[in-house]
């Protein structure tokens, strides 16, 4: 196997202890093309072109520059080595601020893993960093120049190695309670919560991310496929109308609590309800069949 | 909330099913934006579609997906005829698997969406999902296609709504044991592990978004401030960055450690 190459080489510091490691790409995301765009009339490939948007003339790399709208067409021009100068000189270390109890890390900051990795003569203070922080269980917290951009990262033990992430800053993350402020606090309770909890447990078991696979692309093929052999393409069935008997009732049958019933009927007393009403006249008709209320 | 959903949809446990919709958690949008621009003309630079074999340009509305079929030999598909990709997960998230949070290691995790209900009748269904998920600390493992890929998809409650994550494809987690080789397999040694204990223990604090602060943006509005006022005068800020001496290696780790839990000690308590 070719020896992978780093990304980053450089130090990790916590306390007065300093070991020299290197960063490694953990994770790519792959591009998985399944088209290209073509020009309708003619059947060709299409290709990007940079112009001026006045003049529509072709703009070279090399003239291309940032620009900082300050009013309506007025930019402040910055030319990259001033945009670099921003950012401090770099000491090629992660220097650890502090670390914080594993089951405090929000997620949601995360970015990109790297392979946090021992250079040979650093091991012995590199393990002891990873199998303190593992009894501990933290994870640490480091700033450092990473790609010519001030970065905070995640370090945290990972079987025999490290990871550390780089983390999104404050503003790139929309605030959750924000995102779920519309949500009504509802409390699920009882014998609904009981049997849910149930459902879950009938479907407990192990995710294999190895063995994912994409079916889109082979849904394409065939929708290719028919298409080459001029037959109608099928139609997607239509999103599965949610049924319209109670939510109670719903779960006790997806619990099989009671037996499923040969086929029920739809439940048209339910109509009139109030709240079915509301939505219908909010939503359209394509959820006025989505009463998934307790009507009762 | 102002933000228009990514996706909209179903959210589906056995027979049970609401109206969902999806938000992307991240934002670029409080970043300071640059535009392109043309130094010359200092005009906007835009982007648009020429033709590869005609060079001439191609009207937005003339562009249109090809399904590569051989070379140079394509087959053409409307947006209309992509939307009957007969895959349910194009629609309805469709929970098949629990597994507990732990399961799922956070390498896996690729980009996490905020989902809510999209209708008002489907609000206990969420909520009873979601509570359930909670009270069995399991998260719910299903397929959804974005983007025109199905991905994997891990759905977690958090607080009255439920973060999906995207996860990462197979092929696209590098296999670890390539960069961790050289590591040998015997722990740290025993003697040091009070020492750095006590170390991380004086070090631990809370989780705190102050943490990830971005003091750049900061210094290039102040930046962008300067110039504004200089109006077009500015000269080119010479600033070459001289890397400062690299720590040396420590040899005794010991000792290093040692100081560093008495540093810890005199600064007093965090």
């Amino acid at each position: 196997m070719v020896s992978p190459r780093a990304n980053w080489k450089g130090f990790i510091k916590f306390g007065e202890v300093a070991c020299p490691v290197a960063l490694y790409t953990a994770a790519s995301s792959s591009d998985r093309i399944t088209f290209n765009t073509l020009n309708r009339t003619t059947g060709n490939r299409v290709q990007r072109e940079f112009v001026d948007s006045e003049s529509g003339r072709t703009v070279s790399r090399e003239d291309q520059v940032k620009g900082y709208e300050i009013e309506n067409g007025q930019y402040i021009i910055l030319e990259p080595e001033e945009v670099a100068a921003t950012v401090p000189s770099s000491d090629k270390t992660l220097s650890i601020e502090a670390f914080i109890p594993c089951s405090e890390v929000d997620d949601v900051y995360f970015d990109k893993p790297y392979y946090l990795a021992p250079d040979k003569m650093g091991a012995d203070a590199y393990k002891l960093l990873r199998d303190g922080m593992k009894r501990a269980k933290v994870a640490a917290i480091a700033k450092t120049v990473l790609f010519r951009r001030l970065r905070t990262v995640l370090i945290r033990p990972h079987g025999k190695g490290l990871i550390a992430t780089t983390l999104n800053f404050d503003y790139e993350v929309r605030s959750s309670a924000k995102a779920f402020d519309d949500i009504p606090d509802m409390k699920i309770e009882g014998e609904m919560l009981e049997l849910a909890k149930h459902i879950i447990n009938t479907k407990a078991g192990e995710f294999d991310t190895r063995a994912f696979d994409d079916r889109y692309e082979k849904a394409v093929a065939e929708l290719v496929k028919a298409k080459l052999e001029g037959r109608t393409l099928p139609k997607r069935k239509a999103a599965p109308k949610p049924k319209t008997s109670d939510l109670l009732e719903v779960l006790r049958e997806s619990a099989g609590v009671v037996a499923a019933r040969p086929k029920p009927a739809p439940a048209t007393r339910n109509r009139g309800a109030a709240r079915g009403k509301t939505a219908a006249v909010a939503k359209g008709s394509k959820t006025t069949s989505a009463q998934q209320r307790r009507t009762g | 909330m102002a933000l228009r959903p990514y996706w909209k949809g179903y959210l589906k446990l056995s027979l049970v099913t609401c109206p969902v919709q999806m938000t992307p958690a991240t934002s670029e949008s409080e970043k300071v934006r640059f535009h392109t621009l043309n130094r010359k003309a200092q005009h906007r630079v835009v982007s648009r579609y020429i033709d590869s074999v005609t060079g001439e340009e191609v009207d937005d509305g003339d562009e249109v997906k090809g399904y590569q079929r051989g070379e140079n030999d394509y087959v053409l598909l409307e947006d209309e005829e992509l939307e009957n990709v007969a895959l349910e997960s194009t629609k309805t998230i469709d929970i098949n698997v629990f597994t507990p949070r732990d399961r799922i290691e956070w390498i896996w995790l690729d980009t996490p969406y905020y989902l809510a209900p999209d209708d008002p009748v489907g609000e206990e269904a969420f909520s009873v999902i979601r509570d359930a998920m909670a009270a069995e600390n399991m998260v719910g493992i299903s397929r959804l296609v974005i983007s025109r890929r199905e991905r994997a998809i891990m759905l977690e409650p958090r607080d009255k709504g439920i973060v999906l994550w995207t996860l990462r494809y197979g092929d696209e987690v590098r296999d670890e044991t390539v960069y961790f080789d050289s590591i040998d397999e015997a722990p740290a040694e025993a003697a040091m592990m009070p020492l750095i204990q006590q170390l991380i223990k004086k070090q631990t604090v809370h989780w705190s978004p102050k943490m990830v602060e971005d003091p750049i943006q900061e210094k290039l509005l102040e930046l962008i401030e300067l110039k504004k006022r200089a109006a077009k005068k500015a000269g080119k800020t010479n600033s070459k960055s001289k890397p400062d001496a690299a720590p040396g290696n420590v040899i005794n780790i010991m000792d290093a450690l040692r100081k560093s839990v008495e540093a810890e000690t005199r600064t007093g308590k965090r």
